[in-house]
């Protein structure tokens, strides 16, 4: 029988904005991977939330763009409006269109945006069998724990909810395309954290699949 | 002999002592010179009549405000504004009774601020702010009032001719007319904006394109303020949850409900608006008095209505949403190729 998918934020972005004449492996794999279903897909609500930040940041990274389209002097490079990791697409996406009418740019980007939102919503509504894990039933020591060796809180919380989900169940498979945190020695790191430093909890981990490291 | 003060003396002192500023028992106490229970009482007092307000109710620390209710959300200002004002609402009132016929409150008001940014009125430092329906003077404008010259204005002659000049020109003009006049005239986008998309949608027959186009605007002069993300969230929210709905049913079907959340949303952002125009003068420059004590009820209460009128919108979005493939704009697969790796992940 096919376990089932416990699933991270970035495989579900990958999976909406994947096309076929320009994908990387990773966001292939994941489109084939949603695509291809076995299963149960699992999702908690830090995943959700998440989900919808990252609607916002789109949103933000499409105003500050159209803002220099307008008005070339304008520096979203120093006002933090966009984040560090986000200002190189910031930056392609401003030399891409520049020169493009603004009337038409804004509804480029607005139903670039309603495309992407609504693939996700629809994901949600119709591919997800279970919503788990409300935010405000994440153990915080857990979170704490977790954060001891993986640093982005928004992930530490992703991950105690499916620890905290796994309790009591059959293994799934926790399913990131994550090639920075969650990498399979990074994740067995944290298993042998967790044995060493919290022997007494006995954390159950799901099973990793990593899509941005698999073949 | 010690002259003891009467109770009325006590709450004389008490209400001047809290003109400029609110004050907790303890500060109040201090400059009377009395007790603890003595203040707290005649504060009791003052407050069942309607005098002072209790603004903060801690376990140890209670903070009263005057209450004047002649600003709004009660902001303080100087004894002197205050008998400007009224003086400045006094000529508007007479000059328009000279024509026999009694303002408006939009038209008090706005009477008022152009008289207040024109340069030779001399009366630039009365504070005037962005709210519901454009610029407006900080003291409410309220043509049922009596208001009296208690002061005579400097520049009184002068400010009798602008306002001349300004009845003359805006007599027969409707309170919508003058509120959309001015947003063009201070040139605010979101105000002008937020005029365009009332008058869009109160249309009989939608033209989809236009509404987006201006939406389109609103979102790129929208603020982003991080001391504030929710304004720019939420309107983000709004927006796209508008669009959304637009590809699985028929927009018009929604118009009320769309109109009830703009008006939420409105009222949050013209709030932000509110407090953005006076953070911005020197009197509260640096001070976390404005949204600790006067705007941080009003701004929290408007934020939750816009917050829960969205999310209602977007359950009936939710609600048509199926599985149909959206068509692409044809620029998106060039779009998806720039993005291609990005998560929106910290």
């Amino acid at each position: 029988m096919d376990k089932d998918s416990f699933l991270d934020t970035n495989v579900i972005v990958y999976y909406i904005n994947y096309q076929q004449e320009s994908s990387t492996e990773p966001i292939y794999r994941s489109y084939i991977y949603i695509a291809n279903k076995k299963g149960k897909f699992i999702i908690c609500h830090a995943v959700i939330r998440e989900l919808y930040n990252v609607m916002s940041k789109f949103a933000t990274l499409h105003k500050e763009v159209l803002k220099k389209v307008e008005d070339s002097s304008y520096n979203f490079e120093e006002n933090k409006n966009i984040s560090k990791r986000d200002l190189p697409f910031a930056q392609k996406i401003y030399f891409s269109y520049k020169d493009y009418n603004t009337k038409d740019l804004k509804e480029i980007f607005a139903s670039q945006r309603d495309i992407f939102e609504i693939g996700t919503e629809q994901f949600l509504k119709n591919k997800v069998d279970s919503q788990v894990m409300p935010m405000e039933q994440i153990n915080l020591e857990l979170v704490n724990k977790i954060r001891d060796i993986i640093p982005n809180y928004a992930d530490c919380q992703i991950l105690a909810s499916a620890l905290q989900y796994q309790k009591d169940k059959g293994i799934f498979l926790f399913v990131t395309a994550d090639g920075e945190h969650l990498d399979p020695n990074g994740y067995d790191f944290l298993k042998e954290h967790f044995e060493i430093n919290y022997p007494k909890e006995k954390y159950q981990f799901p099973e990793l699949k990593n899509l941005y490291f698999e073949e | 002999m010690v002259n003891r003060k009467t109770a009325e003396q006590i709450k004389d002192e008490i209400l001047s002592i809290l003109k400029e500023e609110p004050l907790s028992i303890d500060q109040i106490r201090k400059k009377v010179e009395s007790n603890w229970s003595t203040i707290n009482s005649y504060l009791e007092e003052l407050s069942k009549s309607g005098k002072v307000k209790e603004i903060i109710s801690a376990d140890k620390k209670k903070i009263y405000q005057r209450v004047f209710g002649d600003t709004y959300f009660d902001i303080p200002i100087t004894d002197l504004e205050r008998k400007k004002f009224r003086a400045l609402f006094s000529l508007i009132m007479k000059k328009y009774k000279e024509r026999n016929k009694t303002p408006t409150k939009t038209e008090l008001a706005k009477a008022a601020v152009k008289v207040i940014n024109s340069q030779s009125s001399g009366l630039a430092e009365l504070p005037t702010v962005w709210y519901l329906y454009g610029m407006i003077p900080l003291m409410i404008a309220n043509p049922s009032q009596n208001y009296s010259e208690e002061i005579q204005l400097e520049h009184t002659p002068k400010i009798n001719s602008i306002i001349e000049n300004y009845i003359q020109e805006n007599h027969e003009k409707k309170s919508k007319q003058l509120q959309r006049e001015q947003h063009i005239e201070y040139n605010d986008a979101l105000y002008c904006l937020s005029d365009s998309f009332l008058d869009e949608v109160q249309k009989p027959n939608w033209d989809k394109e236009k509404i987006f186009d201006i939406l389109n605007n609103f979102f790129i002069a929208c603020p982003i303020d991080n001391e504030f993300q929710e304004v720019f969230w939420l309107t983000d929210r709004f927006v796209s949850t508008v669009r959304k709905l637009s590809y699985f049913d028929n927009l018009e079907n929604h118009k009320i409900k769309i109109l009830l959340v703009f008006d939420a949303l409105w009222k949050f952002i013209a709030t932000y608006k509110f407090y953005k125009t006076l953070s911005n003068q020197k009197r509260f420059l640096g001070k976390e008095s404005l949204v600790n004590l006067y705007l941080g009820n009003a701004l929290a209460v408007r934020k939750d209505c816009a917050q829960e009128a969205i999310s209602d919108l977007h359950s009936i979005y939710w609600s048509k949403l199926d599985d149909r493939e959206i068509k692409e704009h044809p620029e998106t697969k060039k779009m998806k190729a720039i993005m291609s790796g990005w998560t929106g992940e910290d």
